[in-house]
């Protein structure tokens, strides 16, 4: 029989580990499906947690996670790039994919010391620290990308951050999952609406125009 | 009664933009027009009735009322209402809009909806989430105009924003796990041990809202999002979006009680003082007059920052300094607006002559210029000197120091580019339209505001901010 504990602490791991995943890939496709299948390893966890706690909050979560982070938004995503999917990439981003990968790690275990030297006391829970890394890669992905859609990946990335840490820390967040269906919504206009609006106005959504909105 | 006319007044202050919004879509653009106008008007008139009626307390779980959220809600409500009325001719000028008028008015009230909502609220959760609101609604008020550098604009605001309030919303889950409540109220009421997970929260919500803020480093999206916006919106995001975040970080702030640690306090002198230095610094190299005013208002909010770390008679200074400039740096973005239609171009080094060419509109901007950057007697003037005397009196006399170098720059370096605009020799081509300096009563309308509360609020607006800043720990002078 696997312990609740042992569960949590594998797939929380599995999270961690398609973030760092996500930061050492330059190409596009490759990194919609990471985040893909982040989410749905957030699901699985959190249908878990709402398994053993009988928690409809919490399974509401794991939906939201599985039908928008890992089904829509990364289909809408592939539907934007479906052209010319296999070619569109961070530019310049080959020497830079070891530096991102190292700063990666480095953050992940700067992070990870952060928590155990501050938070860990009053967050005992497993896995505790894991939340509060992801946060920090998703903000790492944002703060080193130049490409827009690789930047959505690292507001998705922080979303799923925030949505763990609310159901590990603070079950019982008053409208948690009203605030998760808002922060869903704004990745939706970002994804449906803001870069429809970039092709019309220049009229192709093509790579270059694309990559001209750094952040 | 007086409840009861309480009441009435906070729900129309939360009705009267929503359904200017939701009427807005109507398919006539005067009726849109005209539901925006008399939408705002409501809104404000109620705005003022909570203010006049000092009504504070708690209607249920979730709405609240104190002090300094009513100072906050006329200032937001009387900017939505002049950039409501503003809007007409700006709209008019621009051509191939990407949004019709109907939906233009519809996202500029829930724009506003959506700030009143972040101030009514006494759950730290509804907050969040109001000021999450106005980043969707206002995300595609920036591309009005439908140009790239727009698009880009509104992406990076977006992007920017959302990524800062995710930070905050992280900061809400350290903070209700440790506390078990998100009610603002009742966490100031009864203020929890400063543990060091709250400290954590609270500079985590720091870092959060101050990107909403403009707080620096966190501040880039910011001049794109003022430039690239149309006029009157740019004056609600300078005016008042900014300080919208700032209060719902207050309300976290406030967690701490008094004293605040000292490693907090430092910590937002930190951020306070670095965002106005370095927006004092960039200003003076920009190329484009709407990024000017950016900058601008990035100072005015470190010089408030600094405010609400000091403490005492500076928190008085620092509400007294928002409000005003509220109204002022509206009336400059106006003053703006017509200089943009009339001329084609933000360029500061293609224009020159105003003064001779619209008269009005250059007089206005000229005053609106000095007003914002701290001229006497404008409330801004009385706000940061305020803040001065209580850095001294806190013992912090290099904070003052500091306040006044940034002070000082950036009074020189607004005034000089807009003076030379105005007063220098005419450049670029001649003025084409507003000929008649249409709009520039709302201009001096709202210097009026920001004098008054320089000058005569001794007798009204000052007792009504005082006990907003004795809500934050304050005192008034």
């Amino acid at each position: 029989m696997i312990a609740s504990d042992e569960v949590i602490a594998l797939v929380g791991v599995g999270i961690l580990l398609t973030a760092l995943y996500l930061q050492s890939e330059s190409f596009v496709d490759p990194l919609i499906l990471g985040i893909a299948v982040q989410s749905l390893l957030l699901g699985v966890l959190l249908g878990w947690l709402a398994w053993t706690e009988h928690s409809l909050d919490l399974a509401v979560l794991a939906g939201l996670a599985v039908a928008v982070r890992a089904v829509f938004i990364p289909y809408v995503l592939r539907r934007q790039i479906r052209a010319f999917r296999w070619r569109i990439r961070e530019r310049h981003a080959a020497h830079r994919v070891t530096g991102h990968a190292l700063a990666a790690v480095a953050v992940a275990i700067i992070a990870w010391f952060v928590f155990q030297q501050t938070l860990a006391s009053a967050f005992p829970e497993v896995g505790g620290a894991l939340p509060f890394v992801l946060l920090l890669q998703g903000l790492l992905m944002l703060a080193t990308r130049a490409n827009t859609l690789v930047q959505v990946m690292g507001y998705l990335e922080e979303e799923n951050a925030v949505v763990y840490a609310g159901a590990l820390f603070a079950q019982g967040f008053p409208l948690f999952v009203e605030v998760v269906v808002f922060l869903d919504v704004l990745g939706v206009v970002l994804v449906g609406v803001i870069l429809s609006i970039q092709r019309d106005v220049t009229g192709t959504p093509e790579e270059s125009p694309l990559e001209e909105l750094t952040g | 009664m007086t409840i009861a006319l309480a009441t009435l007044a906070l729900y129309g202050v939360l009705v009267a933009p929503s359904a200017a919004a939701v009427l807005s879509v109507a398919p006539r653009d005067r009726l849109s027009e005209l539901a925006a106008r008399v939408g705002s008007l409501l809104a404000f008139a109620a705005a003022v009735t909570l203010l006049a009626l000092g009504a504070n307390g708690t209607w249920g779980p979730y709405l609240g009322l104190d002090a300094l959220s009513e100072v906050f809600l006329v200032m937001i409500t009387g900017i939505y209402a002049t950039s409501a009325w503003y809007s007409k001719r700006y709209l008019r000028s621009v051509h191939r809009p990407f949004l019709t008028p109907q939906v233009y008015y519809a996202l500029l009230s829930a724009f506003a909806f959506a700030m009143v909502f972040t101030l009514v609220v006494s759950d730290l959760g509804l907050m969040w989430i109001g000021v999450e609101a106005t980043t969707v609604a206002s995300a595609l008020l920036i591309v009005l105009e439908r140009k790239p550098t727009s698009v880009e604009a509104a992406w990076r605001y977006t992007l920017i924003a959302s990524a800062g309030l995710t930070i905050a919303l992280f900061a809400l889950i350290l903070l209700y796990s440790t506390t078990g409540t998100l009610n603002a109220f009742a966490l100031a009421a009864h203020a929890p041990p400063a543990t060091l997970p709250i400290e954590m929260a609270v500079a985590l919500a720091l870092v959060g809202y101050g990107t909403k803020v403009g707080l620096f480093p966190m501040h880039t999206w910011l001049p794109d999002a003022h430039s690239e916006a149309p006029s009157p919106v740019s004056a609600m995001f300078s005016g008042v979006l900014l300080p919208t975040a700032l209060y719902a970080f207050l309300r976290v702030y406030r967690v701490l009680g008094t004293p605040v640690p000292s490693s907090i306090q430092y910590l937002v002198l930190a951020f306070g003082i670095a965002t106005a230095l370095v927006a004092a610094f960039l200003l003076q190299r920009q190329r484009s007059f709407k990024r000017l005013l950016a900058y601008s208002s990035m100072e005015v909010m470190g010089l408030a920052l600094i405010g609400i770390a000091v403490g005492g008679v500076a928190i008085y200074g620092a509400l007294v300094l928002v409000f005003a400039h509220a109204f002022a740096k509206s009336a400059a973005f106006y003053s703006a607006g017509n200089v943009l239609q009339a001329q084609g171009t933000t360029r500061i080094d293609e224009l020159g002559g105003l003064g001779r060419t619209m008269p009005w509109t250059g007089a206005g901007w000229l005053v609106a210029g000095a007003a914002v950057t701290g001229a006497p007697p404008f409330g801004t003037f009385l706000g940061e000197l305020l803040i001065v005397v209580g850095a001294v009196q806190a013992g912090l006399p290099w904070v003052g120091g500091l306040v006044v170098v940034a002070i000082l720059i950036a009074f020189l370096g607004v005034n000089s580019q807009i003076g030379r605009m105005v007063l220098g020799d005419a450049r670029g081509p001649p003025a084409s339209a507003p000929r008649r300096d249409d709009g520039a009563g709302l201009i001096y309308l709202n210097l009026a505001v920001a004098l008054a509360v320089g000058v005569a609020s001794l007798a009204y607006l000052s007792p009504a901010i005082a006990h907003a800043a004795s809500a934050l720990g304050g005192a008034g002078p």
